[in-house]
């Protein structure tokens, strides 16, 4: 199957397959440690975890209070339908929730880990099932759609999940990147080994963190996503996060014209590498998809440090939100970095030989896909 | 006022060469756009006293000077000179604007195009034969040490083949000039048809042909050609915005206001020759165009193409066709001079022209965007599309010529597709795509990361910004040049040789 290959749009110069294994085994940092970096991962990371307030309180609003809303057309006001919040609303004065919701697509549309599997359970028809017999009681449009298309529903139903999983899971990465911009300036966090250690220190106390979802119907509570289905922070949510929107991504929205027709996409989702760390930061004509929508948000809330660097190098204002989209590919690496540092087999200080060819083995699963990343950004 | 259009530019050459070197660069090049745009508002000025209904000379000045060898100084302005005296000192002072690497010399570079520019009008202006041929052989010089001092890493060639082939084509007109004197047996070099009235066809002929080959390697027309890709090549930026934008109309104007002008009798047996002579220029500048990769080369060759279409308007001399030829003449002018400038920032910026290296320049936040959009409005005018000044050229040259030369006409008209052709290669090539600037035996082949290319400053693309509202402004409202020009086309094809 003819596919464009990452490696055809790679920039270079970049570290070998070898050279990334023998990093990730030997527990050093993916990117370079630098003051430079630690200004830009740190800061930009901020910005983001700003934005991703933002994003999380919407979606967890639009899968709670707008759940199974054939018309949503306010769901990114939050509930607040002022004049002022209208105006800045159509002005654009506002966050990109829409970039929110491609995030949510990919997941369910890749639909990697626990949370997938549970969306097609029989557990979850049965709660369907429940939902939807109460409102259509209550609401006659549905009443007929689901005889029609009893597809249409559970659908829906499955899609607010991965909204409010999504939502869970940015609030807590949202807490996590403002509390690290905290602690750097409290002196305590000076390098990026630093922020590797930080960022994998609060995923693995997060990992646990159970994610469920209940919705109210005519004042009566239904579970979605139950907590008896087991669902956690960690491996249901961040990593099929990290394998849709960091690793495969979708070629659709991106800048190169690719060719369904013609094969120039593969048929096989697990090989794609369109995600954010293969996105080419350069908004025109690259490989890839750069989170421009995202980057916009950044640049709203860009810490002033980090904006007069941004001052100080090449173009200036002129190419900023490049430059937000170099620092945050850094920043996603560390984020990866910590990531697959936290989630290792066995300790990296292990003697036993069978741990440490599992170690390997998982280390060059990585390294495999993050080398025709865009790598050249970690120097 | 004529007489000052002279003075103007020769004066501040004069006053250039005589300030002490101490004076900073950035100084000189001011004092001469001062002069530049003093003659810049006295070339505009010129069209209060000037008669558009008038098709023959005015405004004369005339002194006697050596009369006893027939040289008089006798200027004269009309629809045809007009248009060429404005691009002159538009373009001139374009091209001193925009010259930004002055370090080298600025005292004897800035009083040269001082010294071009006046040399120029004074042949555009000349109403005496030898007149001409000084004006015309004034220009020679500066324009060579031009190239030869401030030019490209193969500068002395490329200036050496531009001196032999423009002396020649000089010497030749000179020669042409002085056998009509000789075979007619007059002292007199007034622009007059009187001078060949009583000559042999064959003695005409003989004198049309000399003249032509002298102005055709002026022009340049196909295949006289091949000092000029190497000139542009070589020289800098505003200098090939001069040698394109006006330098070359010298040979234009001569074709018509000599070729046309003096030999009526045998210029209606030449022009079905002469008109596929223009087709093979046309078809030949155009092909040889799509094969360049360098962009420079590109657009020097695309001015070969061009000029075949003044030739062929000369040649069917029909009304329509004559005010084409001084479209042509007008719209080449700046789009090619356009074209020059923003080839000139690509370079300046990512530090070549090849076309197999540059990628993505119309990038919006990395690239050269502004540049890109202006390159990309400057081929569609070059490409004859409606709403821009080339249009207007190729329409009235096609419809002038299409009933004298059919065929001739529809192989220019080939010519012009193929420009759309060319320059769609160029913007395809260099704007498209993802930006990099990777040279191709650079072991990263692929587009890199670090492109960093400077910004262009908006006080850099003033000069082309203004070009291309001209480029627009003449495609939209092109009465403002016919209503100049008209009456003098009309009159030159209704001479003998014309087809009116």
């Amino acid at each position: 199957m003819p596919v464009i290959p990452a490696e055809q749009v790679h920039a270079g110069p970049h570290p070998t397959q070898e050279q990334i294994v023998q990093t990730l085994l030997a527990g050093q940092t993916l990117l370079d440690d630098t003051p430079d970096h630690v200004i830009q991962v740190v800061d930009v990371l901020k910005s983001y975890g700003e934005v991703l307030d933002a994003y999380s309180i919407n979606l967890i609003y639009q899968a709670e209070e707008q759940f199974l809303n054939p018309f949503p057309v306010l769901k990114y006001l939050d509930g607040d339908v002022s004049p002022a919040k209208l105006w800045r609303h159509f002005w654009h004065d506002r966050i990109n929730f829409e970039y929110a919701e491609y995030c949510m697509k990919a997941m369910l549309w890749h639909g990697t880990g626990g949370l997938d599997e549970y969306l097609d359970s029989p557990e979850f028809a049965s709660n369907c099932e429940a939902i939807i017999a109460c409102k259509r009681r209550r609401d006659p449009l549905q009443g007929l759609l689901h005889p029609l298309f009893p597809q249409f529903l559970p659908e829906l139903i499955r899609t607010a999940a991965t909204t409010h999983a999504l939502g869970q899971f940015w609030r807590v990465m949202s807490d996590l990147f403002i509390d690290l911009a905290e602690a750097e300036a409290n002196g305590e966090v000076t390098s990026i080994a630093g922020v590797v250690d930080f960022i994998r220190d609060r995923l693995v106390a997060a990992a646990g963190n159970p994610i469920t979802y209940k919705v109210r119907i005519a004042g009566q509570d239904f579970w979605v996503l139950p907590p008896e289905a087991g669902l956690t922070f960690l491996v249901d949510v961040a990593v099929p996060y990290v394998e849709a929107v960091f690793l495969r991504g979708t070629p659709f929205l991106g800048t190169v014209s690719f060719n369904a027709q013609a094969k120039q996409i593969s048929a096989d989702q697990s090989s794609f590498k369109y995600g954010a760390l293969y996105a080419d930061p350069l908004p025109s004509m690259g490989a890839g998809i750069p989170p421009s929508l995202c980057m916009q948000d950044m640049y709203r809330h860009l810490p002033e440090r980090l904006h007069n660097w941004y001052q100080n190098c090449t173009r200036g204002e002129g190419d900023v939100r490049v430059k937000i989209c170099q620092s945050f590919q850094k920043s996603m690496f560390c984020v990866t970095n910590a990531a697959i540092k936290g989630t290792f087999p066995h300790p990296l200080d292990s003697t036993d030989q069978a741990e440490q060819e599992a170690n390997a083995a998982y280390a060059n699963a990585w390294a495999s896909r993050l080398v025709v990343a865009r790598t050249n950004a970690l120097g | 006022m004529l007489t000052a259009l002279l003075l103007i530019p020769f004066l501040g050459g004069l006053l250039l060469l005589l300030l002490p070197s101490s004076v900073a660069p950035v100084r000189m090049r001011s004092v001469a756009i001062v002069f530049l745009s003093l003659q810049l508002l006295l070339s505009v000025a010129l069209l209060i006293p000037f008669d558009p209904s008038v098709g023959t000379p005015q405004l004369v000045e005339f002194t006697p000077w050596v009369s006893r060898i027939g040289l008089d100084y006798r200027l004269a302005v009309d629809g045809l000179s007009l248009p060429l005296i404005l691009i002159n000192a538009a373009l001139t002072l374009v091209s001193a604007v925009c010259t930004r690497d002055f370090d080298q010399r600025p005292r004897i570079y800035f009083s040269m195009l001082l010294l071009i520019s006046g040399a120029v009008n004074g042949a555009f202006l000349a109403d005496n034969l030898l007149l001409f041929v000084i004006f015309y052989e004034l220009e020679l010089i500066p324009l060579w040490l031009l190239i030869a001092v401030w030019g490209g890493a193969n500068r002395g060639y490329a200036s050496t083949k531009f001196l032999i082939f423009t002396a020649v084509s000089g010497f030749l007109i000179l020669a042409a000039f002085f056998g009509l004197a000789l075979v007619s047996g007059s002292v007199n070099f007034n622009i007059t048809p009187a001078l060949t009235e009583n000559l042999p066809v064959a003695t005409q002929l003989v004198l049309l042909v000399t003249l032509l080959i002298g102005f055709g390697i002026k022009i340049p027309l196909v295949p006289f050609h091949v000092w000029l890709p190497d000139a542009h090549t070589q020289a800098s930026t505003p200098v090939s915005v001069m040698l394109a934008g006006v330098l070359l109309k010298l040979g234009t104007y001569g074709l018509l206001r000599f070729g046309l002008g003096l030999f009526q009798e045998v210029w209606p047996l030449v022009a079905p020759w002469l008109a596929i002579w223009a087709a093979i220029s046309v078809l030949y500048g155009s092909l040889a165009a799509i094969a360049q990769s360098d962009m420079k080369r590109m657009v020097a060759f695309s001015s070969v193409g061009h000029m075949g279409y003044v030739l062929l308007a000369a040649a069917a001399a029909t009304p329509t066709a004559l005010l084409g030829a001084v479209f042509q003449m007008v719209s080449h002018g700046v789009i090619s001079a356009l074209l020059f400038l923003l080839v000139g920032t690509v370079y300046r910026k990512t530090g070549t022209r090849d076309l197999s290296v540059i990628r993505g320049l119309l990038n919006p936040e990395r690239g050269l965007p502004l540049t890109g959009t202006l390159m990309i409005l400057g081929v569609m005018a070059s490409a004859g599309l409606p709403g821009m000044a080339g249009f207007i050229s190729e329409f009235l040259v096609f419809q002038g010529s299409i009933q004298t030369f059919p065929l001739a006409t529809l192989l220019s008209m080939v010519g012009s597709g193929l420009t759309a052709v060319y320059f769609l290669l160029l913007v395809n090539r260099a704007f498209f795509g993802r930006l990099a600037v990777t040279p191709v035996e650079d072991p990263v082949a692929h587009g890199r990361l670090d492109v960093q290319l400077a910004a262009v400053a908006l006080r850099e693309t003033i000069p082309a910004v203004a070009l291309a509202l001209s480029v627009v402004g003449l495609g939209l409202i092109p009465s403002a040049l016919s209503r100049i020009s008209d009456s003098a086309t009309q009159l030159m094809a209704q001479l003998p040789g014309g087809m009116g």
